[in-house]
């Protein structure tokens, strides 16, 4: 049964083979190519999925090199991880597509934009079943490559088009690092294939600078602290793009990347440390940042590194299957949240939310499935975040880092509150502004209601109804970091009462006083208001440190070669020149100026015939 | 008796002499002239060898009959070629003919 | 007594020749250049070589001096006296016919030549006759046709078109 999962991602990429191609020919029908490719990527899903159940595991495909004698071959791997991520990626993916097919509607480059979300479905596909580093790298580009095109869809509007530079040169630093990373463990740990890593044995100094730089294309991928601003920005290309590529997947695949190298990560314990505390910061930093952002999606974005440095941080601590419990949950919801968003800016046709307000009248469905998902990321119980973000808390406690545990409570306080204010302002109270609000069509509201089916009842998968199906599905197989689970009730309670306060706070700044305690606060506050609404000034200081000395160099360099180098192909042009300019005059068009060269000619020519004999000759 | 080589040096005299009215001479016509000079210079060196160093039947000298008739219709074409120039207006100065100037 | 005479006639031709090119009028020019045909034409006798000795007086003096008398006297300018006769290059061409001459002047001196054959043949009249028409017959037909051609060709270029 499972071993099929190999044509997993070849569907998608012969969507993306028809579409790119025929495209022009096909218009609408190729959302319907795209999608049914979807769609047997999912059944295939399905079927490896039971097959991991009954105990298959992963096979390899065949050889492919053989680097200093170690061979290299393409190999799939089955197991409960990956197979785990098959059906988010396949679920989210196909519910997206459906969705796009309403949002993307009156867009010229439709069949385009389809070729390309195929593509990117292939590549997550192919980075989840790759079984060793550089299968995993070639596809990690490729979902890097997808997330450029799409983020630059758009591409006659100048912002998108920075913006899909600046994902992907900041994604790029990451990737270096990771292919760094990948060959040093090579050279110490004499292995690419990830089964390996769990007995890994080398020079200490170099596997920890192995595992770090790893860790850094995680960091670029995830849109970690500091290499997240790339995220924000991404926000540029079509909402279902960002619900996709930068909420569910694609910034998953460094969480992923982390979960299915945790053997090596295990060995080298300062690196897990590396992993949490940067996982803590991104938390906590772009949680505040999103506090007073006033761009719906911007708001979301900053949510989406809040959540994927709490995924860091539980697995940081040694919560293996906290974090990609964490990771199922929140790709659920997060693509819920921003398909809402999407809708909501489909209606009005602004993405300020200080000009929306009182929408849940006009857009039941968007409005219903909009809170449901921010009840899911607050972390209120029943739903699925609450379940997942309390398995962080839990282990985060019980591995003995109580600053990173109060980070995290923090981050869910956050969390709550500015999710809640986010529905408050669009959803509730009076319009602030003219807006002719209308529901979406059906083909954007169906995947809503689906996603939000998943975003509620998908974390009982992990909860004690289900006595913790999911810890006991996918966990980690090597050395254990944690002990005994303690503290149980009383985190719960903790977490319940966080988010609980969070809306409350919520409530009382945007429904209640909401005319006088947001003002108040910001001139109350206006250093720290200033600072969070500028994002902490990140993307400015880069720009001094970076942006700008690289810019100079290349303006140099470009003047370097305008000057020397097409100055040196030029002189030998303009050399040419004047010396054919100087000879030329030797044809002066009279015969007898010819004849007299030839008679010049030939006395040199005795001349030099008879000193050669008389040199070599006596 | 004279050696050849005075009859050689003659001949030498004659060719340079030629060669330098051919590369000096204006008019068409004197270059003409000058090309016949050097016609002769080359008769002289052949009957010269055929005198001092020839075969029974005078090759030589039956080679500079030939140059002979031969430069007269060289001449002879050469000479209506000018008067045919000149008759359509045309100048019969070499300098003024320079069409293929570079 | 035979030296004499040949160095006699030998200045003569270098000083008529010289005198050819370096003549302002092209009429004297090529009134010069029938001096030195004579003069070479006295070359030939004293070698011995009668025929080609009146045959040089004949065709070169009669007819082709004629003849580029004629072609001076048909293309004259009113202001040939005034007229430069010599082109810029002067200084050059003189150089390169002097060195040329310097050159061929060391071959030859370097060389040792024949002296005379006391028992050299001497080519009869009667002896040319024979051999132009019998080893050189080939070589006569076809200077007959040449010289048909250039007089046909002549006769054509020549013509005045009504």
């Amino acid at each position: 049964m499972v071993k099929f999962a190999h044509l997993i991602p070849v569907f998608p990429f012969l969507a993306f083979l028809i579409n790119i191609f025929f495209g022009k020919k096909l218009k609408d029908t190729s959302a319907f190519v795209s999608i049914f490719a979807s769609t047997i990527s999912l059944i295939l899903s399905v079927v490896t999925f039971q097959g991991v159940i009954a105990g298959e595991g992963s096979y390899s495909l065949g050889h492919w090199l053989t680097i200093y004698g170690t061979p290299l071959n393409f190999g799939v791997t089955v197991d409960s991880l990956s197979v785990m991520m098959l059906l988010v990626v396949t679920i989210v993916g196909t519910l997206i597509q459906i969705y796009s097919v309403g949002y993307m509607h009156d867009d010229p480059r439709f069949p385009r934009y389809f070729a390309y979300i195929s593509l990117f479905m292939t590549s997550m596909l192919g980075l989840v079943l790759a079984d060793n580093f550089v299968m995993l790298f070639i596809f990690w580009e490729g979902v890097g490559l997808c997330s450029y095109l799409l983020i630059s869809f758009w591409f006659e509007r100048p912002a998108a088009a920075r913006a899909g530079l600046k994902a992907f040169v900041v994604t790029r630093i990451g990737d270096t690092g990771f292919l760094i990373g990948i060959l040093l463990l090579f050279f110490v740990g004499k292995t690419f294939y990830f089964a390996d890593l769990a007995h890994v044995s080398g020079n200490e100094f170099f596997l920890t600078a192995a595992a770090l730089l790893i860790f850094l294309g995680a960091m670029g991928k995830s849109a970690q602290f500091p290499l997240h601003v790339w995220l924000p920005d991404a926000m540029e290309g079509p909402t279902a793009v960002s619900a996709l590529i930068h909420a569910a997947t694609m910034v998953a695949a460094g969480v992923y990347l982390v979960a299915r190298t945790f053997g090596l990560f295990v060995a080298v314990p300062f690196c897990l440390e590396v992993v949490a505390v940067i996982g803590g910061i991104s938390a906590l930093m772009a949680a505040s940042i999103a506090t007073v952002n006033n761009d719906i999606k911007r708001v979301l974005a900053y949510s989406t590194v809040s959540q994927l440095g709490l995924m860091m941080l539980g697995l940081g601590v040694g919560g293996y299957s906290a974090g990609t419990f964490h990771l199922m949950t929140h790709a659920f919801f997060k693509a819920l949240l921003f398909l809402c968003a999407g809708s909501v800016i489909h209606a009005v046709h602004t993405q300020d939310i200080q000009k929306m307000g009182g929408l849940l009248s006009k857009m039941k469905v968007t409005g219903i499935t909009f809170i449901l998902g921010t009840l899911a990321i607050a972390g209120v119980p029943p739903f699925s975040g609450f379940w997942s973000k309390d398995e962080i808390l839990l282990e985060a406690w019980n591995s003995g880092h109580p600053i990173l545990f109060w980070v995290a409570v923090l981050t869910s306080l956050l969390t709550a509150f500015y999710m809640s204010r986010l529905i408050f302002l669009v959803l509730f109270g009076k319009p602030r502004s003219d807006m002719h609000a209308h529901e979406s069509p059906k083909t954007m509201t169906i995947p809503l209601m689906i996603l939000a089916f998943f975003a509620v009842f998908v974390g009982l998968i992990g909860s004690p109804m289900t006595h913790h199906a999911f810890q006991g599905f996918i966990k980690f197989e090597g050395h254990q970091i944690t002990g005994e689970a303690s503290g149980v009730g009383w985190i719960m309670g903790l977490s319940t009462l966080v988010g609980l306060l969070g809306i409350g706070l919520a409530y009382l700044f945007y429904i209640q006083n909401n005319k006088i305690l947001p003002a108040a606060f910001r001139s109350q506050f206006a250093f720290t208001y200033k600072l969070l609404l500028n994002k902490y000034y990140i993307d400015e200081i880069y720009d001094f440190l970076f942006v700008k000395p690289c810019l100079r160099v290349c303006d140099f360099l470009s003047k370097f070669d305008f000057a020397v180098i097409d100055g040196m192909v030029n002189s030998v042009a303009e050399f040419t020149q004047g010396c054919s300019e100087v000879v030329r005059r030797l044809q002066t068009g009279l015969v007898q100026n010819y004849m007299l060269v030839q008679i010049l000619g030939l006395i040199i020519f005795i001349l030099t015939v008879s000193a050669f004999a008389q040199l070599f000759l006596h | 008796m004279i050696p050849l080589g005075f009859f050689v040096a003659l001949s030498a005299v004659l060719f340079c002499l030629g060669i330098y009215g051919v590369l000096v001479r204006r008019n068409v016509v004197g270059i003409l002239i000058s090309i016949e000079l050097i016609l002769n210079a080359a008769n002289i060196n052949l009957v010269a060898f055929n005198k001092y160093l020839g075969t029974p039947d005078g090759m030589g000298q039956i080679f500079a009959l030939f140059v002979v008739a031969i430069a007269a219709a060289a001449s002879v074409v050469g000479l209506v070629l000018v008067i045919a120039i000149y008759r359509n207006g045309k100048s019969i100065f070499a300098d003024d003919y320079n069409l293929m100037k570079w | 007594m035979a030296e004499f005479v040949f160095c006699f006639i030998a200045l003569c031709t270098c000083v008529f020749a010289f005198l050819t090119v370096t003549a302002r009028d092209i009429f004297h020019c090529a009134v010069w250049l029938a001096f030195c045909l004579l003069s070479v034409s006295g070359i030939y006798f004293y070698l011995d070589a009668e025929f080609v000795g009146v045959i040089q007086v004949l065709v070169y003096i009669g007819g082709i001096i004629t003849l580029f008398i004629f072609a001076i006297k048909l293309t004259a300018h009113i202001d040939d006296k005034t007229i430069k006769q010599t082109n810029k290059q002067i200084l050059p061409a003189a150089l390169g016919a002097a060195v040329f001459f310097v050159l061929l002047f060391k071959i030859i001196g370097s060389n040792p030549w024949a002296k005379i054959q006391p028992d050299a043949p001497v080519v009869s009249l009667k002896q040319l006759g024979l051999s132009l028409m019998t080893s050189y017959a080939l070589p006569f037909e076809f200077i007959s046709l040449l010289l048909l051609a250039a007089m046909v060709g002549a006769i054509v270029i020549g013509k005045v078109k009504r």
